[in-house]
């Protein structure tokens, strides 16, 4: 790692992903040099069928490319595998996914507080900071209640709380607001920019969505498999 | 965050509240339908086991040395006193009677048939076997000299009925034959064709006289407090005993064929369990897999947000454990109810004959807590044992695999 990458939280070298889809090679992601600084609060767009949710996967290490490398708060993360590369998304990244984010047996609060009870974080402190996010999330007095029990919108926030319940370096939003309507979209995106803003927090969004495009600081468009460009926020606002 | 994991696992055992209880009852029946398939063994074997001790054989046997293969009349118990005298203060020796045997023929007006003849100490006999129980007319053993007791099919073929007068001639120790006469004083129906139709009970005393023994006597039947322990071969007793040219025997030597039949029950068992247990494995295993399948995308964010590979194993097979622990708690009641209310009634096998003994009493179940506690126990372990394949399974998933394919 150079001293380049220091303000960065993702840097990719030459990723590619190819599938084997029945013996046919699918090329779903061809060599995309990327970096992500901190604090950015940034969408990756395009097309279905682009590459969006793989190149997602490949830099949160929950896929491993078939070239190239990816360096994630300044570790490789791409030559991780097993406990190693679990302990470090566990660490270093939240994850906030279009639905079904919950796990559905376990409360709110336990939901919440699932990433610090793997991290082995004492049972007082994580109350504390359940409930210190849950709050800033405006969800504190429905903690107990049962994920089925919530709106979308509310399961939605409750993931947000989730993911940056344990301070990650990043928090990776694929599609966060696919099952959503406009209107809770954009409480939904207003909450995490302010707590961006607010924390400093880096967050990456794959994303269809024009309410999520309008509130980015950076778009990022994805196409074939490649970087085609940057897109400016303000055209979608 | 074992515990937690524990709590997590069994919410999820509840998810399919449907699959579960299905699951339940199926392993929980296999459970409750061996428990009862053991309880009626060990009722039939309890049944065997008294059907071939308490009328007649006793649990152990001391003879002369080679008394039981050539049954030589002039080979009776040595040191008979002696023995008699220590069986007398051994505490493990319940009763015991001494026995005089030898074959002779007993004639009637009107029929001859071959018989054993059987000297019966009419005092001691009554703690160690069922004869006089099994009198159905007449009287038992009084010590007159006069007196007979025949079983019910011998007085049948002999056309013979209380009172009338027998003869019987026997082969004395000095080779020459004795005869002496009878008035038959009762009539026994013990349900054994060996004792019914083929023996003639009388004083041993007068017994000795007519073969010539004096006090010897070829036989002595004890009762211990439990037949299991005639399968002890650390006993003292056998030692003590098996002295001085005689040899002590225990009911499974004396009747190796019921002995066999024992064994083959505890195969049988061993067999079904088998294939109850393998059955109940492919049942739990295709249960968890199921819920292992749908709950793919959730299990793959459960690996995204870190957990451990191990960590989600060892969840599928907590899940296993609690299914387990439900079917165990399902087939405890189930089994135990079934043995409760058949305990009390029983089980009618309507008088059949197996390996020779006839089950002429109603069979009634019995749980032996000693061996009984390997069923749940194993059901336990095999179904979280059965855990461990889906749990690999679901453990291996690559996460951005199992939610592309879950979405």
């Amino acid at each position: 790692m150079d001293n380049d990458m220091r303000d960065d939280v993702i840097v990719t070298e030459g990723v590619e992903k190819t599938y084997d889809d029945s013996g046919v090679p699918v090329h779903a992601v061809r060599g995309i040099d990327y970096r992500l600084s901190k604090g950015e609060f940034t969408a990756i767009i395009g097309p279905s069928g682009s590459g969006k949710t793989t190149f997602l996967n490949l830099m949160a290490g929950l896929d491993t490319p078939t070239e190239g490398k990816v360096w994630l708060s300044g570790r490789l993360i791409s030559d991780m595998s097993g406990r190693e590369l679990s302990d470090f998304r566990r660490d270093n990244i939240g994850f906030i996914f279009q639905a079904y984010n919950l796990f559905p047996v376990l409360t709110v609060e336990e939901n919440v507080e699932y990433i610090m009870l793997l991290q082995g974080v004492p049972g007082k402190e994580r109350h504390d900071r359940v409930m210190g996010i849950l709050e800033k999330v405006g969800l504190a007095d429905l903690s107990g209640r049962l994920p089925l029990k919530l709106s979308g919108g509310q399961q939605q926030r409750v993931a947000v709380a989730r993911a940056m319940v344990s301070d990650p370096s990043l928090v990776i939003a694929d599609e966060p607001t696919a099952n959503l309507d406009s209107a809770t979209s954009g409480e939904l995106l207003d909450m995490m920019r302010q707590l961006n803003e607010d924390t400093g927090m880096t967050f990456l969004f794959s994303t269809h969505d024009e309410i999520v495009m309008e509130r980015a600081r950076k778009i990022v468009v994805l196409r074939d498999g490649r970087i085609d460009g940057n897109a400016d926020p303000k055209d979608f606002q | 965050m074992f515990l937690r994991m524990l709590k997590f696992s069994w919410r999820n055992v509840w998810r399919n509240a449907r699959r579960t209880v299905i699951t339940g009852l199926a392993v929980g029946f296999g459970l409750a339908s061996l428990l009862f398939t053991e309880g009626l063994m060990q009722g039939m074997t309890d049944h065997m086991v008294d059907a071939t001790t308490d009328p007649w054989m006793g649990d152990v046997q001391i003879h002369r040395e080679g008394f039981l293969d050539t049954r030589q009349l002039e080979l009776t118990v040595n040191r008979p006193g002696e023995v008699m005298d220590s069986l007398s203060g051994d505490s493990l020796v319940q009763a015991f009677t001494p026995r005089i045997l030898s074959p002779a023929s007993l004639s009637s007006a009107r029929e001859l048939k071959p018989v054993t003849l059987i000297g019966v100490d009419g005092r001691s006999d009554p703690g160690v076997t069922m004869l006089r129980a099994a009198i159905d007319t007449g009287s038992y053993l009084s010590g007159d000299s006069m007196e007979i007791i025949l079983g019910h099919r011998l007085a049948e073929d002999l056309e013979v009925e209380l009172g009338d007068v027998l003869v019987i001639t026997a082969a004395g120790t000095d080779s020459g034959l004795a005869s002496s006469m009878f008035l038959l004083s009762g009539i026994c129906n013990f349900g054994s064709e060996q004792l019914d139709r083929y023996s003639a009970f009388v004083n041993i005393r007068t017994a000795g006289d007519l073969l010539d023994l004096g006090d010897g006597f070829h036989e002595i039947a004890m009762v211990l407090p439990d037949p299991e322990l005639a399968r002890d071969t650390s006993l003292s007793l056998w030692d003590r005993y098996s002295a001085h040219g005689n040899s002590a025997l225990g009911w499974t030597d004396l009747s190796p064929q019921i002995s066999s039949m024992l064994d083959l029950v505890n195969i049988s068992m061993l067999i079904m369990s088998a294939i109850l247990f393998g059955l109940v494995i492919f049942g739990i295993v295709n249960s968890l897999f199921m819920s292992v399948y749908e709950r793919m995308f959730e299990l793959g964010i459960m690996k995204a947000v870190g957990t451990r590979p191990g960590t989600i194993g060892a969840m599928v097979v907590m899940e296993a454990f609690w299914l387990g622990l439900i079917s165990t708690v399902i087939g405890l009641v189930l089994g135990i109810l079934l043995i409760w209310i058949t305990s009390g009634t029983g089980i009618s096998f309507g008088e059949i004959e197996f390996s020779g003994i006839t089950f002429s009493r109603p069979i009634y179940p019995d749980i032996d807590p000693g061996r009984a506690w390997m069923y749940p126990v194993f059901t336990i372990l095999l179904v979280g044992l059965a855990g461990i394949f889906p749990g690999i399974h679901a453990a291996r998933q690559n996460p951005a695999e199992s939610m592309r394919r879950s979405l």
